[in-house]
């Protein structure tokens, strides 16, 4: 049999996706199911004085209201998720959030009672009867307003609104800036976005007595932890808890182990009443209630030789954490980190201050903050490259980490506490396969100016980055064979569209020698696969991936064992094809197929012999010691509307290396998808807080997502270095999308415009780059 | 959100007062007023029912506190106003000015706070609704003085 891994194979979970088959959490019903809705502040900021719930509990149909006092010892902050990473001398507040406000609001949108009644609408209703009493106090919108003194503080405790700070350092900043011919200092801007899924969040469970058994449907990306802090919680066993995390569409970031209030109360409530509770999120909920990303503000200089090589980098930054931190210090270091992508930098200093503001909480999105980096060291590099009158292919080109070089340690800590190695790279071919294919010296040297002279806006960005992936702690899977010659795989990770039920079929599939179609994939059920994290950071495939692979080699062995013991020949004899067992060489031979040794292998009578295992089956687990580190160059050709500033994206271009594919068509579904993402993220989404942090632009009228004429067609060229650190050579590939596309999209702005603007801030629209084009020029007076 | 502007009345004066503290009359000149009632000299509560772009039309509760009342010249409201699609809050300031017997200038001006879903999602037309709102409620306001200052064997108000 031929191998799968590295084909385009179909998917095998689009049929029930394309013929709506497929079960997402809102198309769970059961028997008498009651319907949960929230209460949640209209004010940022403001003391809570009083919640009259009295009126509410007396309308028909509904079945209870609760508020923070009704929740007992139940009421407590929620479990800080990622502990922040042992840097000497780093501040860390933690504040995470609570399940219902009491006491004080904190952002628009918080939960402040819940209503559960005998449908949506009876539900929705009773929100209008409750009566809240709120004592308005300043909202925290501005990053650098909020740092001042006398500022008003989001948590009271606290001396400011510091939610942490961090320094690292390698080298020296000060004598690399000494040393340097020409040093170049800019304050960059990159704004907060939504992740925009398709489906909101939404949580079913239900009690049933008799099993004292919680099932909970959540559209979380991490169904065990999940399952293990709910059972803590609500002073359950783990095993009366049952998480499970269908079909879900699409995670981002924010649908992670958040434990947000409502993924806290529609269990408990369930449990609390003895039947079923639903909750799903509106849009507009959705706008408020879920986390966002970004909002950074740098102050960053780069001090560079003549010859533009890069001699240091120094960056401080605010970042807005919003109202909690309760995902530690994740995005703002991957930040920190990615900053250095693919280049040599002797000498680097960054420092960041988490701010809390009265905005929602922000945690990882797709990118998670490895964009911020990637957007500032590439703006960096192009304003060096003008500076010196060098070209700016070629002054990425002098600073790449030389392929000799890995692994390379970059000096400081990355997300998963371990140093920041980069495990294996090849960066000088990808930089030139973009350039060639984007045609950068024939667009420069003739398009261009062709089509200048027309008068037309027409622009190239062309720019690198690197994306941390496949960290661990670690993923497990169990891999059977059953009797009917099926395969069964069973992973922790969640599932929101990364075409999981085809990528760990076709690793199963190749090392057990099946047709992938015969690899049926569970994920995210913990009453299937209770040990693992969940599917964030691209890591799934290096890490569930080769969990999966780890336990099908296991049973590799065992049908070979199970075969030799049928057969009565010794197992070396033995060769796999087509989920049949044959004596190698014998002609002719019908080989056993694998059900059959299944049954054998879980006989009825008999004896299993001392130290064989009953079945075809086995569990394994893969944690790596750190991360892979995938990298790529993307390359666009804009041209602007002179009238409109409307920028048409003429082409776009990612090379990438994500180490060895699984499957071609999902890693470019994954860049498709991302560049769709980074496109909205770089010209058309926004959040706008007015002063008094009230969220002006939330719903899909006013957040502009890019439809599917603002996207184009990525042409995509994979590059394959394969990671060290597993037996695939395997890299994430998740957020490859999506990193590098604000910096493309400034440079290219940028060079439409000949340097007639300087772009130093995320998000754009026609908008804004009307301002920033006639602030820097402004327009003659009209002639008439 | 700032409101301001002028308008003047085909009225004199100390009507035009008369008439503004009057919640019978307020009520059909605030545009979605349903109820309007003094509960306190210089405070009234109510019901108003406001529709706002994509948002449809919504309860909100209002509690109006009129103050620095200096007949018939000026005074101000305190607004605070809220229901399940948010809040609005603020102060208006409202001169009056003699223009001759049978005109009266209104000045007026308020700052509001608008917060929740109809900020979140009507925020594109909150002002120019608003905008929208006021001129109709001047004109009802209009019509009220008309109404009384017609000859009673003409036309009725109703």
């Amino acid at each position: 049999m031929t191998a799968s891994v590295g084909k385009r194979v179909p998917r095998n979970e689009d049929a029930r996706l394309l013929t709506g088959r497929a079960l997402f959490v809102d198309d769970v019903q059961l028997p008498g199911m009651l319907h949960a809705a929230f209460l949640r502040s209209d004010h940022a900021h403001g003391r809570l004085r009083a919640v009259d719930a009295s009126t509410a509990r007396g309308r028909p149909g509904v079945v209870a209201v609760f508020t923070a006092d009704d929740l007992g010892d139940y009421w407590r902050p929620a479990p800080l998720l990622v502990p922040p990473p042992p840097v000497p001398g780093m501040v860390f507040n933690q504040c995470t959030q609570v399940p219902l406000a009491r006491d004080k609001v904190r952002h628009v949108g918080e939960p402040i009672a819940m209503v559960v009644a005998e449908n949506r609408y009876v539900a929705e209703d009773a929100l209008a009867d409750i009566v809240v009493d709120v004592d308005p106090l300043d909202a925290v919108v501005d990053l650098e307003r909020a740092l001042a003194l006398g500022a008003a503080r989001v948590h009271e405790h606290l001396d400011s609104n510091v939610a942490a700070r961090v320094h690292q350092q390698r080298g020296d900043y000060a004598a690399a800036r000494a040393a340097a011919d020409v040093v170049i200092t800019r304050r960059f801007w990159y704004d907060r976005g939504a992740s925009a899924a398709i489906e909101n969040r939404v949580v079913a469970a239900t009690w049933d007595p008799r099993a004292e058994q919680l099932t909970i449907w959540d559209t979380t990306q991490a169904p065990i932890p999940i399952r293990n802090g709910l059972a803590r919680m609500l002073g359950l066993a783990e095993s009366q808890v049952q998480v499970i995390a269908p079909f879900v569409g699409g995670g981002f970031g924010p649908k992670i182990m958040m434990f947000y209030p409502e993924e806290l109360l529609v269990p408990w409530a369930a449990r609390r009443l003895g039947c079923a509770v639903k909750w799903t999120e509106d849009r507009h909920e959705n706008f408020v209630a879920t986390t966002q990303e970004r909002g950074q503000l740098h102050d960053a200089e780069i001090a560079v030789t003549r010859d533009g090589r890069i001699l240091g980098v120094r960056d401080v930054f605010l970042h807005d954490t919003g109202a909690y931190d309760p995902y530690g210090l994740t995005v703002p270091i991957n930040s920190q980190c990615t900053l250095l992508g693919v280049y040599k930098v002797p000498a680097y200093d960054s420092t960041f201050t988490a701010v809390f503001t009265t905005k929602p909480i922000v945690t990882p999105v797709r990118g998670a903050g490895r964009q911020h980096g990637v957007f500032v060291m590439e703006r960096l590099l192009d304003l060096a490259a003008r500076e010196l009158g060098l070209d700016r292919v070629e002054i990425r080109r002098r600073n790449l980490i030389p392929p000799d070089a890995f692994p390379y340690d970059q000096g400081i800590i990355f997300q998963d506490f371990t140093s920041l190695t980069y495990d294996s790279g090849d960066y000088a071919p990808a930089l030139e396969r973009a350039a060639e294919l984007i045609g950068y010296e024939q667009f420069v040297r003739e398009e261009q100016p062709r089509l200048r002279a027309e008068g037309k806006h027409v622009g190239l960005g062309i720019v690198n980055y690197v994306e941390g992936t496949g960290i661990g702690p670690y993923e497990g899977a169990r891999v059977t064979v059953e009797p009917s010659g099926l395969v069964r795989v069973a992973t922790g990770v969640g599932t929101q569209g990364q075409g999981h039920f085809t990528a760990f079929a076709q690793i199963v599939a190749d090392v057990l020698a099946v047709e992938v179609a015969a690899v049926r994939v569970v994920t995210g059920d913990t009453r299937e696969f209770h040990w693992g994290t969940g599917t964030f950071a691209s890591r799934g495939a290096v890490v569930a991936g080769t969990a999966c692979r780890a336990a099908a080699v296991a049973v590799r062995q065992k049908i070979l064992d199970a075969g030799a013991r049928r057969l009565n020949v010794a197992a070396d004899t033995l060769e796999l094809s087509n989920g049949r067992v044959f004596v190698t060489g014998r002609a002719g031979d019908p080989g056993v197929p694998y059900g059959e040794l299944a049954v054998h292998a879980n006989p009825l009578r008999g004896a299993v012999t001392a130290g064989v295992e009953p079945g075809l089956e086995a569990t394994a687990y893969f944690g790596p010691d750190r991360g892979s580190t995938a990298n790529g160059v993307h390359a666009m050709i804009v041209e602007v509307d002179r009238d409109t500033l409307l920028v048409r994206i003429a082409r776009y271009v990612v090379v990438h290396d994500c180490g060895r594919l699984v499957n071609p068509t999902i890693v470019e579904g994954q860049i498709q998808g991302g560049v769709a993402h980074g496109i909205g993220n770089a010209f058309y989404e926004q959040l706008v807080f007015d002063e008094q942090g009230q969220l002006l632009t939330a719903s899909l009228m006013d957040y502009l997502l890019p439809v599917a004429t603002d996207v184009p067609d990525v042409e995509i060229v994979h590059r394959e270095t394969p990671a060290p650190g597993n037996p695939a050579g395997l890299k994430g590939v998740g957020e490859a999308g999506c990193i590098a596309t604000g910096a493309a999209f400034a440079q290219a702005i940028e060079d439409a415009f000949g340097g007639a603007v300087e772009i130093r801030e995320i998000p754009l629209s026609p908008n804004r780059l009307f301002e920033l084009l006639h602030a820097a020029a402004p327009p003659a007076p009209e002639v008439s | 959100m700032i409101l301001s502007g002028t308008f003047t009345f085909r009225g004199p004066r100390a009507l035009v007062w008369q008439l503004l503290q009057d919640p019978e009359v307020l009520v059909k000149v605030m545009p979605g007023a349903q109820r309007l009632s003094r509960i306190a000299d210089g405070r009234y509560q109510g019901v108003m029912k406001v529709g706002l772009g994509p948002v449809t039309a919504a309860e909100f509760a209002l509690d109006v506190t009129l103050g620095d009342l200096a007949p018939p010249e000026r005074f101000t409201m305190v607004i605070d106003s809220k229901g399940t699609l948010g809040f609005a809050r603020g102060t208006a300031n409202v001169a009056l000015d003699e223009e001759g017997p049978d005109r009266t200038a209104m000045h007026y001006t308020s700052e509001l706070q608008i917060g929740g879903r109809i900020a979140s999602v009507g925020q594109r037309v909150v002002e120019s609704a608003a905008k929208a709102m006021t001129a109709r409620g001047l004109q009802a306001l209009q019509q009220a003085i008309d109404d009384r200052l017609a000859p009673s064997a003409g036309s009725t108000s109703s």
